[in-house]
C-alpha cells in the first residue's frame, strides 16, 4: 500500500483536481502526520441542487488546479481535492459546512483555523483570487494561466474569408464601395453611436433602466451626472440623430431641384425636428444636471 | 457682376473684423474667470505648480541648465531628471516670451507669463482653426468655427488663465499642423510641408498627445491611396513629412529614440514604405506594357506584404516592439484597473457619459454628425482627412474623459460646416436656381423670405443658447482655482476656505529649510511649490514602489509607519482631512486606492480586506474593522476629533464626509506629534519625532526620578 503522500501523488497525476468521498477524506486530508497540505472545494454539482454558482466556481477551480500541475513551481507540498455533497455528505455534517461552494485550506499540520475557509462573499471565486487567498495562507505561488481563447481569433479570420470570398465573387462590380451615401451613413453611425456614451455602458455595464421597488415606476434617466442607463442612452442617440436630420433636410430643401412644395415640407420638417429634439435633450439634461438654468420651449 | 463683386469685398472686411473680434471674444471670456476670484493670481491646480517651477528655474538659470536639471527635492531620496522626463515645450514658450518682453523693456513677472499664457494661445488657436476649415470648405465655416472653439467649455477647461499646463498651447499645435499638412497635400510644395514638419516639432515638444498627428497623417495616406486618390502632391507630402519630422522629434529628450522603436510609430513607418512601393509601381506602370506589369505587380506587392508582415513577427518576437499607450486605449481598459491601480484611480481616465458630451459641447455635438455628412457627399482629399479625425477622435473621446479636449477642435470644424452650409442658403437673398419668376412671384418671394427669417431666427436662437451655455459652464465649473474652496451660506454669501494655502504657507515659514514632508502623491507638486519643501512623491507618479511605500506606511500602524518613515527621512507628515466641513476629496475617501496601491508592491503586509468588516463594508465608526482603526492615516485624521462637536444634533466626533460618528475616539501618538491644523481642519500637518529626543526624553525622566 502506498504511502498517503504517494497515493496523492498518484491522483494528481492523473486529474488536477482530486474528486473525493466521505473515506478518502478521512484518511488523506484529516488524517495527521501529513507532510502536505490540502485546498478543498466543498461543493454540489448535481443538477437537482441546483447550484449555479458550484458551476461557475468549480470552472475556476479546475483553471487554477490545471495551471498549478502544468507549473513549473510543481511541488508535492499542495493538493486540489473536491468534495461533493452527494458524495460525501457525512463530511458536510462533520464540518457543520451548509452552504455550498466552500473552500477551506487543511493545513500539514495543526488544525485549520478561521482564515482557512475562503471569503467568497468578500472576494469572489476568480481563481486569481483563490491562488491569492492560498498564497496567504502556504505561501505557495499559484500562477493562474487562463487557456488561450481561440474563439475570437477563429471567428476574425473566418469573417475575413466570408468577407474575401464576397468581395472576389463580386469582384467585376465594386460599384457598391464607390457608394457615398453607404460610407457616409457608416461613419454617421459609428459618430452617433459614439457620442450618447455607449463605450461607458460597455464598461461599466449598467442595467437598461430602473424600477423603484415601492412605486413600481420605471425611471429610463438616472438621476446623477455620473451615471446612465443604457435606455437613456438610446434616447439620446435618437435624439441627436433626429437633430442631424433636421440639419441635412434643411440643407436639402434649400439646395435641391424637387418641386415648390415638397421643398417647403422638407425646410419645415428640417427645422422642427432641430427645434423640437434640441429642446428635448436640453430637458433631459436639465433633469440630470441639476442646477442648470436654461431650458428652450419645454421645461 | 457687381453684387458679387461687393460682397466679396464686403466679405473682406467681415474677415478681418470678425478675425480681431472673436480674438478678442474669447479672451474677454477667460478674463471674467481671472476677474472672479482673487487678483492674487494663483496657478489653480496641482500639475501646473510643477510646471511653473520648472519655467522659473528655466528663466533663473538658463536654457542648458533647465535640460540638464536634476530635482532633488523631488521623490526624494531618489531625485528626478526633470529635463529627461518632461515635455520642454511650454517652459521654454514662456521662459523666451519673458525674455522678448524683458529685452523690448517691459518687465513682466514670469509668474503673469504663465498665468496668461494659456488665453493668449487660445486665440491663436481660434485662427487656425479658420485658416483649417478655411482649407476644408470656405471662409463662412471658418469664421464659425473659429466662433465656436472661442468659447466652447471643452476647450476652455484647458486653457483659463491660471492653467498653466500643456494642453494649453499644444491643441494650438496641433490645429496649426494639420492646416498645414492640409495646405501641403492640397499644394504638394515642399514649402508648406517643412512648415508642417516644423510646427509638428513644435507639437511633439508641448504634448505626449503628438502621437495622434504622428498616427492620423498616415491613416489619412493609406486611405487616400485606398480610395485610389494617389497623387504627386501626396508622395512628396508624405515622404518630406516622415523624414523630417522624424528627425526633428527626436530631438526632443523625452522622446529619444522611441519614435523607431515603439509600436505606436510603426504606423508611420509602415505606410512610408507602402507609399514608397506604391510611388514606384506606379512609375513603372507608365513605362512598361500591361501584361508585364500585372504580373511585376502581382509579384511585388505579395513580396512586399510578405517581408512587412514578416519583420512585425520577427520584432515583436525578439521584444524590441513594446506596446504603451495603446494597451490602455483598445478595449478592454480593463487591463489598466486591475494591474495598474494608479492609472485607474485617476479621474480622467474614466469612460464617458452622453452628459459630458453634452456638457462641454451643447449642440455641437447634435450638429457635426451633419457636417460630418456634408463632408463625405463632397468629398476630395482633404476632406478625408477631417473625416479620418472626426471618427478616431470621437472613439478616443468615449473611451477616456481627458480625451474630449482632443475632440472639440474637430467638432466646432464640423458643425461650423454644418451651419454654415444651412446659413448659405437660408440667409439674405437666394441667387440660385429655383424656378422661373411666375406671376405672383413677389407672394412667393415673401413667403419664401419670410420662411427663410424664420429658419434664420431659430438657428441664431440656438447659438445664442449655445453661447449662454457655454460662458456659465465657464463661470461655474472651470473657474474656480481648486486651492481655495468656495462654500455658499444659507443666505447666499460665499465662504472661502483658504487651508490649503494657509496649511503650505505654514510650512514654508515654521519648518526647516531642507525637512521632509511626506504626503500622498496628489500634493506632491503642491507642497514642492507653494511650501518649497522636498516631498517623498509627486503628480508624476513614474515610481510605483516609491508610491507604494508611502502608502504602505499610511495603512500600517503607527510603530511599522515609524519604521519606514526613518528609512525614508521623514520630518513631517501631511494629510487632508475634510469630515468637519464635508469635504469629499480628502484622504480617507483616497484611502483605499493608497491600500491597493500598497498591496500590489507588498501583497504580505498589507491586504485590502482588513480594512472592510466582515460583511464587507468600509466603515470608520465602531463597526469598522480594527485593522483600520488602528491604521496611521485614520490616527492621524482623527486625533482630538472625538473632543469635537460641530453640531447639537449630532454627537462628538461626528465625521461629515462620512455621515458617521467615528469608532476609535481616544487617540494617541507614540511618534508623532501634531503640528499644525488648518482653520477648518482641512490640511493636519504632524511631525515625526525622531529616535534621539524620545531617548533623551526618557534619559531625562530616569534621571529625575
Amino acid at each position: 500500500m502506498l504511502l498517503p503522500l504517494g497515493q496523492m501523488m498518484d491522483w494528481a497525476s492523473k486529474r488536477s483536481v482530486i474528486r473525493m468521498n466521505g473515506e478518502k477524506f478521512r484518511r488523506f486530508v484529516k488524517a495527521p502526520p501529513r507532510n502536505y497540505s490540502v485546498v478543498v472545494m466543498f461543493t454540489a454539482l448535481q443538477p437537482q441542487r441546483q447550484c449555479g454558482v458550484c458551476k461557475q466556481a468549480d470552472e475556476e477551480y479546475q483553471i487554477l488546479a490545471n495551471s498549478w500541475r502544468y507549473s513549473s513551481a510543481f511541488t508535492n507540498k499542495i493538493f486540489f481535492a473536491s468534495v461533493d455533497f452527494d458524495e460525501g455528505s457525512d463530511i458536510f455534517h462533520m464540518l457543520n459546512m451548509n452552504s455550498a461552494p466552500t473552500f477551506m485550506h487543511f493545513p500539514s499540520k495543526g488544525k485549520p483555523k478561521r482564515a482557512d475557509t475562503y471569503e467568497l462573499q468578500v472576494r469572489g471565486f476568480a481563481a486569481e483570487q483563490i491562488s491569492r487567498w492560498i498564497a496567504d495562507r502556504t505561501d505557495i505561488n499559484v500562477r493562474v494561466i487562463r487557456p488561450p481563447n481561440y474563439a475570437g481569433p477563429l471567428m476574425l479570420g473566418f469573417l475575413l474569408a466570408v468577407v474575401g470570398s464576397l468581395v472576389y465573387l463580386r469582384r467585376n462590380n465594386l460599384e457598391f464601395l464607390y457608394n457615398k451615401n453607404a460610407w457616409a451613413f457608416a461613419a454617421l453611425c459609428f459618430v452617433l453611436i459614439m457620442t450618447s456614451g455607449q463605450m461607458w455602458n460597455h464598461i461599466r455595464g449598467p442595467p437598461y433602466a430602473h424600477k423603484n421597488p415601492n412605486t413600481g415606476q420605471v425611471s429610463y434617466i438616472h438621476g446623477s451626472s455620473q451615471a446612465q442607463f443604457v435606455a437613456e442612452t438610446h434616447i439620446v442617440l435618437l435624439f441627436n440623430s433626429a437633430v442631424t436630420f433636421g440639419m441635412v433636410l434643411l440643407h436639402e430643401a434649400a439646395t435641391s431641384d424637387m418641386d415648390i412644395g415638397k421643398r417647403k415640407i422638407m425646410c419645415i420638417a428640417g427645422i422642427g425636428l432641430v427645434v423640437l429634439f434640441f429642446s428635448w435633450l436640453l430637458s433631459i439634461f436639465r433633469a440630470k444636471y441639476h442646477g442648470y438654468p436654461y431650458s428652450f420651449l419645454m421645461n | 457682376m457687381d453684387g458679387l463683386t461687393d460682397s466679396g469685398h464686403g466679405h473682406f472686411n467681415t474677415k478681418h473684423k470678425w478675425r480681431t473680434e472673436f480674438s478678442g471674444c474669447n479672451y474677454v471670456v477667460k478674463n471674467d474667470t481671472v476677474a472672479n476670484h482673487m487678483r492674487v493670481v494663483s496657478l489653480s491646480s496641482f500639475l501646473l505648480r510643477f510646471n511653473y517651477r520648472s519655467t522659473h528655474h528655466l528663466t533663473s538659470n538658463g536654457f542648458y541648465e533647465f535640460l540638464n536639471w536634476f530635482d532633488e527635492r523631488a521623490w526624494y531620496p531618489l531625485g528626478r531628471i526633470v529635463g529627461g522626463t518632461v515635455y520642454p515645450g511650454l517652459m521654454v514658450t514662456a521662459g523666451l516670451i519673458h525674455y522678448v518682453l524683458n529685452l523690448l523693456h517691459m518687465t513682466v513677472h514670469i509668474r503673469d507669463v504663465c498665468v496668461f499664457l494659456a488665453p493668449i494661445f487660445s486665440g491663436l488657436t481660434a485662427i487656425s482653426t479658420f485658416l483649417l476649415t478655411r482649407e476644408l470648405w470656405n471662409q463662412g465655416a471658418g469664421l464659425l468655427a473659429a466662433c465656436f472653439i472661442a468659447i466652447v467649455p471643452g476647450y476652455i477647461s484647458r486653457s483659463v488663465a491660471g492653467s498653466f499646463d500643456n494642453e494649453g498651447i499644444a491643441i494650438f499645435a496641433l490645429q496649426f499642423t494639420y492646416y498645414l499638412w492640409v495646405k501641403s497635400v492640397k499644394t504638394g510644395s515642399v514649402f508648406w510641408t517643412i512648415g508642417c514638419c516644423l510646427s509638428y516639432f513644435y507639437m511633439v515638444s508641448a504634448w505626449g498627445g503628438y502621437v495622434f498627428i504622428i498616427n492620423l497623417i498616415p491613416l489619412h495616406v493609406f486611405v487616400l491611396l485606398l480610395m485610389q486618390r494617389y497623387s504627386r502632391r501626396v508622395y512628396i507630402a508624405y515622404s518630406t513629412f516622415y523624414i523630417v519630422g522624424l528627425v526633428l522629434s527626436m530631438q526632443i529628450p523625452f522622446v529619444g529614440f522611441q519614435p523607431i522603436r515603439t509600436s505606436e510609430h510603426m504606423a508611420a513607418a509602415g505606410v512610408f514604405a507602402l507609399l514608397q512601393a506604391y510611388a514606384f509601381l506606379q512609375y513603372l506602370k507608365d513605362r512598361l506594357t500591361k501584361q508585364e506589369f500585372q504580373t511585376l505587380f502581382f509579384l511585388g506587392v505579395s513580396l512586399a506584404a510578405g517581408v512587412v508582415f514578416l519583420t512585425v513577427i520577427y520584432l515583436t518576437y525578439t521584444g524590441k516592439f513594446s506596446l504603451s499607450l495603446m494597451r490602455y486605449l483598445c478595449p478592454p481598459p480593463r487591463y489598466a484597473k486591475i494591474h495598474i491601480p494608479i492609472i485607474a484611480s485617476v479621474s480622467e481616465h474614466q469612460p464617458t457619459t452622453w452628459v459630458s458630451f453634452f456638457f462641454d459641447l451643447h449642440i455641437l455635438v447634435c450638429t457635426f454628425p451633419a457636417g460630418l455628412w456634408f463632408c463625405i457627399k463632397n468629398i476630395n482629399d482633404e476632406r478625408v482627412f477631417v473625416a479620418l479625425y472626426a471618427i478616431s477622435a470621437v472613439y478616443f473621446a468615449g473611451v477616456m474623459v481627458r480625451l474630449m479636449l482632443t475632440l472639440t477642435p474637430v467638432v466646432c470644424m464640423l458643425s461650423a460646416i454644418a451651419f454654415s452650409s444651412v446659413f448659405e442658403h437660408y440667409l439674405g437673398d437666394d441667387q440660385k436656381k429655383d424656378s422661373p419668376p411666375t406671376e405672383d412671384s413677389s407672394d412667393e418671394d415673401d413667403k419664401r423670405n419670410s420662411g427663410n427669417l424664420i429658419v434664420t431666427m431659430l438657428m441664431l436662437m440656438l447659438l445664442m443658447m449655445f453661447a449662454v451655455h457655454c460662458t456659465w459652464v465657464t463661470s461655474n465649473a472651470y473657474s474656480s482655482p481648486s486651492v481655495v474652496l468656495a462654500s455658499y451660506n444659507h443666505d447666499g454669501s460665499r465662504n472661502i476656505l483658504d487651508d490649503f494655502r494657509e496649511a503650505y504657507y505654514w510650512l514654508r515659514q515654521n519648518t526647516d529649510e531642507h525637512a521632509r514632508v511626506m504626503s500622498w502623491w496628489d500634493y506632491g507638486y503642491q507642497i514642492a511649490g507653494m511650501a518649497n519643501r522636498t516631498t517623498l512623491v509627486d503628480n508624476n507618479t513614474w515610481n510605483n514602489s516609491h508610491i507604494a511605500l508611502v502608502g504602505k506606511a499610511m495603512s500600517s500602524n503607527e510603530s511599522a509607519a515609524y519604521q519606514i518613515m526613518q528609512s525614508l527621512d521623514v520630518d513631517y507628515v501631511l494629510i487632508i482631512f475634510g469630515g468637519v466641513i464635508g469635504y469629499s476629496g480628502d484622504d480617507i475617501n483616497k484611502f483605499l486606492w493608497m491600500v491597493r496601491i500598497a498591496e500590489g508592491e507588498h501583497p504580505k503586509d498589507i491586504r485590502e480586506s482588513d480594512y472592510f468588516t466582515p460583511q464587507g463594508e468600509f466603515r470608520v465608526d465602531k463597526a469598522g474593522s480594527p485593522t483600520l482603526l488602528n491604521c496611521l492615516m485614520y490616527k492621524m485624521s482623527y486625533y482630538r476629533f472625538g473632543e469635537m462637536q460641530l453640531d447639537f444634533r449630532t454627537p462628538p466626533g461626528f465625521d461629515r464626509t462620512r455621515n458617521a460618528e467615528i469608532g476609535n475616539k481616544d487617540i494617541k501618538f507614540k511618534h508623532l506629534e501634531e503640528a499644525f491644523t488648518s482653520e477648518h481642519w482641512l490640511v493636519r500637518i504632524y511631525k515625526v519625532k525622531n529616535e534621539g529626543s524620545s531617548r533623551t526624553s526618557s534619559f531625562l525622566r530616569k534621571a529625575r526620578s
